[in-house]
């Protein structure tokens, strides 16, 4: 168990979700990077290494899944698990089983998602920190 | 053997002939007759035959025997008998000439055959024809016969009165105003394979309506056991078809108000849980954050349910004769107030004498309503400007046709991809809110106001709808 709180990056163009994603995680004692769109979240994630990734995959133009892949290939952010939220379950798993070229992700949850079962995946990814709240 | 012997054996063998035989001279009197005529009709001799056959009174009129007197040649034909009973006897006639040794015809021979039973199973028969010819007419689809070069030899009644007499033309022709066969054609498959076939098919009446059909053909075969003809038979489909389209876009609305739900519910628990947790650690700033969520998402539901009900009961639209005015006022002062808990500055700008227009109100506060929502969302969603407006402006002159409504905000824009599917049924996938129904729903509305719905809009930049609506109800467009 590290000392130094776990850093994890959102990536999430909803504002709403995006503040409770942040106020959430941070209430659980991990430190929150933000990013609102796919290009700065992959940037984001090259420059600040998180421990751990939320991805919203149903970002406009498909960036989502571009984001996830160019995670995936490119070596300093290959290691970083991924959770992949989605609000189109059927879709995605479908897709997800088709495209060779993109890995299933660390963690999947489907809106709307329990935040304790976020909390619990997170956890079990890279580790638990003390609440902060 | 001799002579009289001979006699009498041919004198047997005549009686016992199995039909009426009589001979008759030039006057038509009885000569001779066998047992069996004896037995049904008589024997008296020089009776005339009109007498003794049928009860007459006086020769008849196109006698067989009078013709075989006259050519020489054998007559035959059918006629109608009175035994002595008075019994009604049909029988097939046949005669022919007995000539002397001067070779003169000296008396006719009429050998008739009772054809009772040949009638009765005649009678039987046209009443099956005729059974199935009603059949064949009455039954309420489209049924030809077609002959391997595809030209129709009957057709039913049904078919005749949507397709025209069609009977000597080709079967391609009438139903479908076509100069060559079909591609695949189920009629030339039967023909081929010699079994029923089955396809689905689009027609055109004589009127110009397109129906859809289900073709069924069978083979009808002759004595030889030769496909001769085959029957087309096509069942009328077309309302089946429309009310699975109309089913298709029902799956489609729960589709989109499964995923408006969705996302609502994710929106809710995003502003519940700041709500609790900033009552917890006794955080104004996030207690308010939260309730903003809730109270705009608890809006998005009063919306949604007026949505899925205009478009479930597709209502007929109730007009009524409105004050343009007062209408947007009502709207604006409704917009304001949500304003602010969208962060958005809303400016009107309305015209001066807008007058009267005939609407559904309810409808088209609805429709505006929508749009209005939706570019008051583009703000919220987009993080990048500092600081957002939603303009509603509406103009027209007095004396126009037209009055014109433009909703111009400056929030996240539209990529073509959702410009394009922006007023469809179309289950998006993108954000929480995705097109959903709204749009779909203003867009039919205005439509059936006999209006129109424009859109420009940037990516970033922001969107500009304008709706045009008809001051007076465009007649025949309702």
């Amino acid at each position: 168990m590290s000392k130094d709180p776990k850093k994890i990056l959102v990536v999430e163009d909803e504002p709403d979700m995006l503040d409770f994603l942040s106020v959430f995680l941070h209430d659980n004692g991990f430190n929150v990077i933000i990013a609102t769109d796919g290009r700065q979240g992959f940037e984001k994630a090259k420059k600040e290494r998180p421990d751990l990734i939320t991805l919203d995959i149903t970002m406009p133009e498909e960036s989502g899944v571009r984001t996830l892949r160019n995670i995936q290939e490119d070596p300093d952010t290959a290691a970083i698990p991924v959770i992949v939220i989605t609000g189109v379950s059927k879709d995605f798993k479908k897709f997800i089983h088709e495209r060779k070229t993109v890995k299933p992700p660390a963690g999947y949850l489907e809106k709307p998602f329990e935040k304790e079962e976020l909390l619990a995946m997170a956890t079990k990814l890279i580790g638990y920190n003390d609440k902060v709240t | 053997m001799d002579n009289s012997e001979q006699k009498d054996i041919y004198k047997n063998y005549f009686n016992e002939i199995p039909c009426y035989v009589t001979v008759l001279n030039r006057e038509k009197q009885l000569i001779d007759c066998n047992r069996v005529f004896k037995d049904h009709f008589g024997a008296k001799i020089g009776a005339y035959c009109w007498e003794l056959c049928k009860g007459r009174m006086c020769k008849c009129q196109d006698c067989l025997v009078e013709k075989t007197f006259q050519t020489g040649e054998p007559g035959h034909g059918e006629e109608l008998f009175v035994n002595i009973k008075g019994e009604n006897i049909p029988v097939y006639v046949k005669t022919s000439a007995i000539y002397d040794k001067a070779g003169k015809i000296e008396s006719v021979l009429v050998a008739s055959t009772d054809i009772s039973e040949v009638k009765k199973i005649q009678k039987k028969l046209n009443k099956t024809r005729q059974s199935l010819h009603q059949i064949f007419e009455e039954v309420p689809c489209y049924i030809t016969v077609q002959d391997s070069d595809l030209v129709i030899r009957s057709a039913n009644r049904k078919f005749r009165e949507d397709f025209g007499e069609a009977v000597n033309i080709h079967c391609y022709e009438a139903y479908k105003h076509r100069d060559e066969p079909c591609l695949v054609c189920p009629v030339m498959k039967t023909f081929e394979d010699g079994r029923s076939n089955q396809s689905e098919e689009i027609v055109t009446s004589m009127g110009g309506e397109q129906f859809n059909v289900l073709v069924h053909t069978a083979p009808l075969r002759d004595h030889d056991g030769k496909i001769s003809q085959v029957i087309e038979m096509s069942v009328n489909i077309t309302q089946i078809r429309q009310l699975q389209d109309q089913l298709a876009s029902l799956g489609l609305l729960v589709g989109s108000i499964s995923h408006g739900i969705k996302g609502l519910a994710s929106a809710l628990d995003c502003g519940m849980y700041l709500m609790n947790s900033g009552l917890e650690i006794n955080d104004r700033e996030r207690i308010e954050k939260g309730w903003n969520i809730v109270s705009r998402n608890v809006d998005r539901i009063r919306s949604m349910i007026s949505d899925i009900l205009y478009y479930a009961k597709d209502r007929d639209l109730q007009y009524e004769t409105v004050e343009i005015k007062t209408f947007i006022n009502d709207i604006a002062e409704m917009m304001s107030s949500k304003a602010e808990s969208f962060k958005v500055n809303f400016k009107t700008e309305f015209g001066d004498s807008l007058g009267e227009f005939k609407v559904d109100p309810t409808a088209i506060r609805s429709a505006l309503v929508n749009i209005l929502e939706n570019s008051f969302d583009a703000c919220r969603k987009d993080l990048d400007k500092p600081s957002h407006q939603v303009k509603f402006n509406v103009y027209s002159e007095n004396a126009s046709r037209n009055v014109i409504f433009d909703v111009i905000d400056n929030g996240i824009g539209m990529d073509r991809e959702t410009q394009e599917k922006v007023f469809s049924l179309f289950f998006s996938s993108k954000g929480i809110e995705g097109t959903g129904l709204g749009l779909f729903i203003s867009n039919k509305i205005i439509s059936k106001h006999g209006g129109t719905i424009e859109l420009k809009t940037k990516p970033k930049e922001g969107a500009h709808f304008r709706v045009t609506l008809p001051r007076e109800l465009i007649s025949g467009r309702q």
